[in-house]
């Protein structure tokens, strides 16, 4: 392949539904991730920009009216550049790079812009308007069981206990508030200047304030809390809220580039997205996707496990990713080195592109070659993909 | 001028304090709530750096009172947005604000130098003509006014609540030698109507009438116990319903209030009276080791009752009082409730039960004899009348006969010779009236209810019934028609009312038979129909015993039959000649449920506990509660409304069997109708309502309703989430199988089947028609039976 990374932001994660973000809609988010992006390539005119691939998982109500044009009509000062809005679930802002680094290597683009966005705050988990196939669900219920659901299904299925899921919890949350603290996600970050006007004492207010960390790890988080938190989504199970990954609102985008535009603008190329799959598993454990499509990207890349040096393995629920690793051996000393989505947060469909922007920080910090983003998805599918440092 | 209550202080944010503040809430009032400032900063206050003198930390106690009141259950509190209505303070900052409220109510710590010196400054700031009045339980309320200006005088009272406000009925008025008369009077219309509650004036003597009367009760009990050989729980079921008493019966509510706090207040009656019983007021031995071992009650887990977990099970173990530990006593028995059981009155159980020759009649004969004695040495010394201690009990201690209500039902006459038998001679009174040939302390008369008076020595009107109805008074002259289940009552004014008294009031043949009768009767005769009860509950639903019976007997032709004629019976209150008003209080579960939905208006009594739970038995709503909410469904949605979610909100209130816990919450669950329905907090004028808006509907012309064909169903856009959530349900072990086969047809009756289009429009019998069809199929299987079964023969809910 020879498309490249040459950059890529994200915002700081928010809290669903009552975080920073909350009032903050996911085109304003992405339009100033963006606008950050483009600030690195002066010398790019953007209507050389072929496309904006936006991934979204709900693409309905904020998310609506294909985010993706609006998004790149409001971070560009042109109306030269189209727009597009994605959705495979979790996997979208994933997805999206997956499709830039194609059609570049297919010629059929130069430049795109490619991540993801979703407010969890705005639009919850199944949309605001849930119409499943009557007949379908009649005769497969489980392909719509709730995510929460299915993770009680991996539990049991792969024997996971509640003490090692909140015992992978507080690893995470551990892991995420050392990076925090040590600025690890300093310069990834785009900070965002929320304005929020509200109603106080009979009047109509305004406030401001500069959103710049991610505000879901809970300092003080043990394995003994959360042992007290009770089962989130079935009466007998294991999941809990403190063992599941947050709701959450964020943005991340990355700019992809032909080998020709390198050239030509003398760029730096970060990495190059070697391969990505993605693979179908049962929808009532969709937890174990990744088991199907790591697999499936390693031989199709001719890669081994052990090349790997880093893992951002997405933290639908610690059920999931305690299976994932425990079925493929995967080191867990490699996996979300910086905490996962238990304690940073999930926001679907902007996920893909913010660990794939985490992870080739990560792997520049520390001279590593290849990277792998990997995550579960709803109905029942895994995606994974290996980024290469250049 | 009229007095009006817009703003409401209330000192002291106590247990009382709270509930007192949260019942002002309901009715609407503006209140203040405000306590005292804390000396020093808690842990977490300290850790957040917080100062004295930060608000926050000012208005602490306050508000961990009020949101630990709001917290408890059951709910001091309609709904609790209602909350919103208490605003919190404390006495520093906030006790100023009471300048312009409209009353303001005393409720902190039971001493009278501290109150004094909250009086002395509600005197300085308190507007002119306002109320003041003091919750005190004990303190004499004549001696708090002493050195207060006239107008605080004047406008000053006790005003009595029982724990927990909301719930109890009774509040004393205790006036001083100053209370204008008018305060009394204002306060006894206001209790009753605006607060529901049942007033009752009482003189300024120790623990004023209720608490004196009970503490005796259960202080003479405690005295004499071990003279019976009779177990605890022996005398909790003696003292229990059967006697129209609570189920928690003496000891358990002992333990419920707590032995310290009982003690608390017999003590100070002991020290405070000097009467014929003053002994009786001393605390046995076995209770004051009781009290040194902190076996208090619930509050220290242990009292007269512990329960214990032995092998998985629960079990309750009580005190022995000769060896003070705690044994597994047998069950109770007593042959004389063979006797009784299938007499439902209460006052014709009452002379069984103290005639009877064993241990039973033993225990009810001393205990009843020695309350009759003191109740009647109490008059005139803490009320010149015998009904306000009557009323006092029945609403204070919840005691379905009053004393001489008791009295009365086991006859005066030969009872007054059996207590002289034993001793326990009564007052000079009583011989009085017995010679002047009157035998009864009431009498109903005309439909007036009359009480006899000490000093006037005749049959005088009990006042305070004006503008009020109570079917009691008006059975003996305005019965037009009954049958063993209903009695249709000739309310006048061209209104009359079905009243339902089957066992928890249990709609079967009978009950139908008399609804349709009295629709016929008041189409043909009258102007309107009310159907209200002066049971326990307004209905508890359908009774499902004729429904299992017919199920087992594979009779399913009958069965459909009968399930017809429940909808019929319910589409004939909706549709018909004349308005018709379902008047609840109470349970309203179920069938009880679907009738006040089907009626032109519901008027419910803010204690109303309404839902339809069929799901309970294995069923669905098969009385047009499931039709009728399709309808309302129908009827509420908008051009552009997120229909699913709509429908799923109303899914959930029979899916998840939601019952409102006050009739405010029946709104929210789709019950009542918003701009319809209406609530009433007194008991004592509902029905006098009911009737009033009744007329009102027929007086501003009444017109049938045409039946309908218009109600917008959603088909199958809606049933991919039904079938999905009845699955997660299912697998999240939230609800079994069989639930998800009831969810699943509720879903299909609720979408008006799988038409294809949203927002057909089909006829209400349609939906009687699927809504019946599912009800029938849901009878067929076993688990569904198996259900009933365990709801007639152990009163249980299975989960199946």
């Amino acid at each position: 392949m020879n498309a490249y990374i040459v950059g890529g932001y994200r915002s700081a994660i928010g809290k669903a539904p009552r975080g920073s973000f909350r009032f903050t809609r996911p085109d304003d988010i992405s339009a100033s991730v963006i606008k950050h992006l483009l600030n690195d390539f002066p010398q790019i005119e953007t209507k050389k920009i072929d496309d904006v691939v936006v991934g979204n998982a709900f693409p309905e109500a904020e998310s609506g009216f294909n985010m993706g044009r609006l998004i790149s009509l409001m971070s560009m000062d042109n109306i030269e550049v189209p727009g597009s809005t994605v959705n495979r679930y979790c996997a979208s802002g994933l997805e999206t790079i997956a499709i830039a680094s194609a059609k570049i290597t297919a010629g059929l683009a130069d430049i795109i812009i490619a991540g993801g966005a979703e407010t969890m705050s705005m639009i919850n988990m199944g949309g605001w308007r849930m119409v499943p196939n009557p007949d379908v669900a009649k005769e497969h219920p489980k392909w719509f069981l709730s995510m929460g659901l299915t993770s009680e299904m991996v539990s049991k299925e792969y024997g996971i206990t509640r003490k090692e899921q909140d015992e992978f919890a507080v690893n995470s949350v551990n892991k995420a508030l050392a990076a925090i603290d040590t600025g690890v996600f300093k310069e990834e970050i785009v900070p965002f200047t929320i304005k929020e006007n509200y109603y106080d004492n009979g009047k109509l207010q305004t406030r401001e304030k500069v959103f710049d960390t991610d505000e879901g790890p809970r300092k003080g988080t043990t394995v003994e809390g959360l042992a007290r938190l009770k089962p989130a989504f079935a009466a007998d199970g294991l999941s809990t809220a403190g063992n599941s990954s947050q709701m959450s609102d964020g943005a991340a985008f990355v700019l992809v580039v032909s080998e020709k535009i390198l050239k030509q603008y003398s760029l730096t190329p970060i990495a190059r997205l070697l391969d990505y799959q993605v693979a179908g598993v049962e929808p009532y454990k969709m937890g174990i996707g990744p088991v199907a499509a790591i697999p499936k990207v390693l031989n199709h890349s001719g890669l081994n496990l052990s090349d790997i040096d880093l893992i951002e393995l997405n933290e639908a629920f610690a059920s999931q990713s305690i299976a994932v690793i425990n079925e493929l051996g995967i080191n867990p000393e490699i996996v979300n080195v910086n905490g996962g989505a238990i304690a940073l947060g999930h926001p679907l469909g902007a996920t893909g592109a913010k660990l794939s922007v985490q992870i080739l920080n990560e792997l520049k910090r520390t001279s590593g070659k290849y990277g792998m983003v990997t995550m579960c998805i709803g109905t029942g599918q895994g995606a994974a993909g290996i980024f290469e440092m250049i | 001028m009229i007095r009006r209550i817009k703003k409401v202080a209330v000192l002291g944010s106590g247990v009382m304090g709270s509930g007192i503040a949260c019942h002002f809430a309901n009715i609407g009032t503006e209140v203040l709530l405000i306590d005292i400032v804390p000396n020093e900063l808690s842990d977490k206050e300290k850790s957040q750096g917080l100062s004295l003198s930060d608000k926050q930390v000012k208005n602490r106690i306050v508000n961990d009172s009020l949101s630990a009141a709001l917290k408890s259950k059951p709910s001091p509190i309609y709904k609790q947005e209602f909350a919103k209505r208490i605003t919190t303070g404390n006495f520093d900052d906030d006790l100023h604000k009471i300048e312009d409220y409209d009353w303001i109510i005393e409720v902190v710590i039971e001493r009278l130098d501290i109150k004094k010196v909250i009086f002395e400054k509600v005197d300085q700031l308190r507007k002119h003509g306002s109320l003041v009045t003091t919750n005190t339980s004990g303190i004499s309320v004549e001696s708090m006014i002493e050195g207060r200006s006239d107008n605080f005088k004047k406008n000053f009272c006790g005003t009595h609540f029982f724990n927990p406000p909301r719930y109890l009925q009774l509040f004393e008025i205790i006036p001083t030698s100053s209370t204008k008369d008018d305060v009394i009077t204002f306060l006894e219309k206001y209790s009753s109507l605006f607060l529901g509650k049942t007033p009752v004036i009482a003189k300024d003597t120790p623990a004023f009438i209720a608490n004196r009367i009970g503490t005796f009760s259960i202080m003479e009990l405690f005295n004499n116990v071990q003279n019976f050989g009779l177990t605890i729980p022996e005398i909790d079921k003696l003292t229990g319903p059967v006697i129209g008493r609570a189920k928690s019966a003496t000891f358990r509510t002992a333990d419920i209030v707590g032995l310290d706090t009982l003690v608390h207040v017999a003590n100070n009656i002991k020290e405070t009276t000097n009467d014929e019983a003053n002994e009786l007021f001393t605390i046995p031995d076995y209770l004051k080791i009781m009290l040194d071992k902190k076996w208090l009650g619930s509050k220290t887990k242990q009292g007269f009752f512990k329960k214990v977990v032995e092998d998985g099970k629960k079990k309750f173990l009580s005190i022995d009082f000769n060896t003070l530990e705690y044994v597994e006593a047998p069950r109770p028995k007593f042959s004389v409730f063979e006797k009784t059981k299938t007499i439902d009155n209460l006052r014709e159980r009452m002379p069984i039960l103290l005639a009877d020759k064993g241990r039973a009649g033993d225990f009810y004969r001393a205990s009843f004899y020695a309350l009759f004695q003191f109740a009647s040495n109490r008059i005139p010394e803490i009320s010149n009348d015998i009904y306000k201690v009557d009323d006092a009990m029945n609403a204070g201690f919840g005691w379905k006969l009053g004393p001489f209500q008791a009295w009365d039902s086991v006859g005066v006459d030969t009872t007054v010779k059996a207590m002289e038998e034993v001793g326990k001679k009564p007052a000079s009174w009583v011989y009085e009236m017995l010679e002047l040939g009157i035998s009864s302390f009431y009498k109903v008369e005309n439909g007036l209810l009359y009480c006899y008076n000490i000093s006037t020595k005749s049959y005088e009107v009990i006042p305070g019934y004006d503008g009020r109805i109570s079917l009691e008074v008006l059975r003996q002259d305005n019965i037009l028609w009954e049958n063993n289940d209903l009695t249709i009552f000739n309310l006048g004014d061209g209104i009359i009312n079905a009243e339902f008294h089957t066992k928890m009031n249990t709609i079967g043949a009978g009950i139908l038979e008399g609804l349709n009768k009295a629709v016929d009767m008041a189409e043909a005769d009258f102007k309107a129909l009310v159907i209200s009860n002066e049971g326990d509950h307004f209905s508890a639903g359908a009774n499902v015993g004729m429904i299992y019976m017919l199920a087992i007997e594979q009779e399913w032709e009958e069965l459909d039959l009968a399930v017809q004629w429940f909808q019929k019976t319910m589409m004939r209150m909706r549709y018909s000649a004349i308005p018709v008003i379902a008047a609840p209080h109470g349970m309203a579960l179920g069938g009880g449920c679907e009738l006040c939905m089907h009626s032109d208006k519901v008027i419910a009594h803010a204690e109303t506990y309404m839902g339809l739970v069929e799901f309970g038995v294995g069923l669905i709503p098969g009385g047009g509660g499931t039709k009728e909410f399709a309808v309302r469904l129908s009827d509420e949605l908008g051009n552009g409304d997120i229909r699913t979610n709509a429908f799923l909100n109303r899914y959930l209130s029979i899916g998840q069997a939601k019952v409102s816990t006050s009739a405010y919450e029946a709104f929210d669950l789709g019950y009542m109708r918003k701009g319809i329905d209406e609530v009433v907090v007194s008991r004592a004028y509902h029905l006098a309502y009911a009737k009033k808006v009744a007329l009102q509907l027929s007086e501003k012309g009444y017109t049938q309703p045409p039946s309908r064909n218009d109600i917008k169903i959603l088909g199958k856009e809606v049933m991919g989430m039904v079938y999905v959530g009845a699955d997660g349900f299912t697998t999240g072990n939230y609800m079994s199988e069989h639930d998800k086969l009831i969810a699943e047809k509720l879903g299909l009756v609720m979408a008006g089947g799988d038409i294809s289009q949203a927002l057909t429009e089909v006829s209400e019998q349609y939906l009687l028609n699927l809504e019946r069809k599912a009800f029938m199929e849901l009878c067929t299987t076993r688990l569904t039976l198996e259900r009933i079964q365990s709801l007639i023969t152990k009163g249980k809910i299975l989960r199946n």
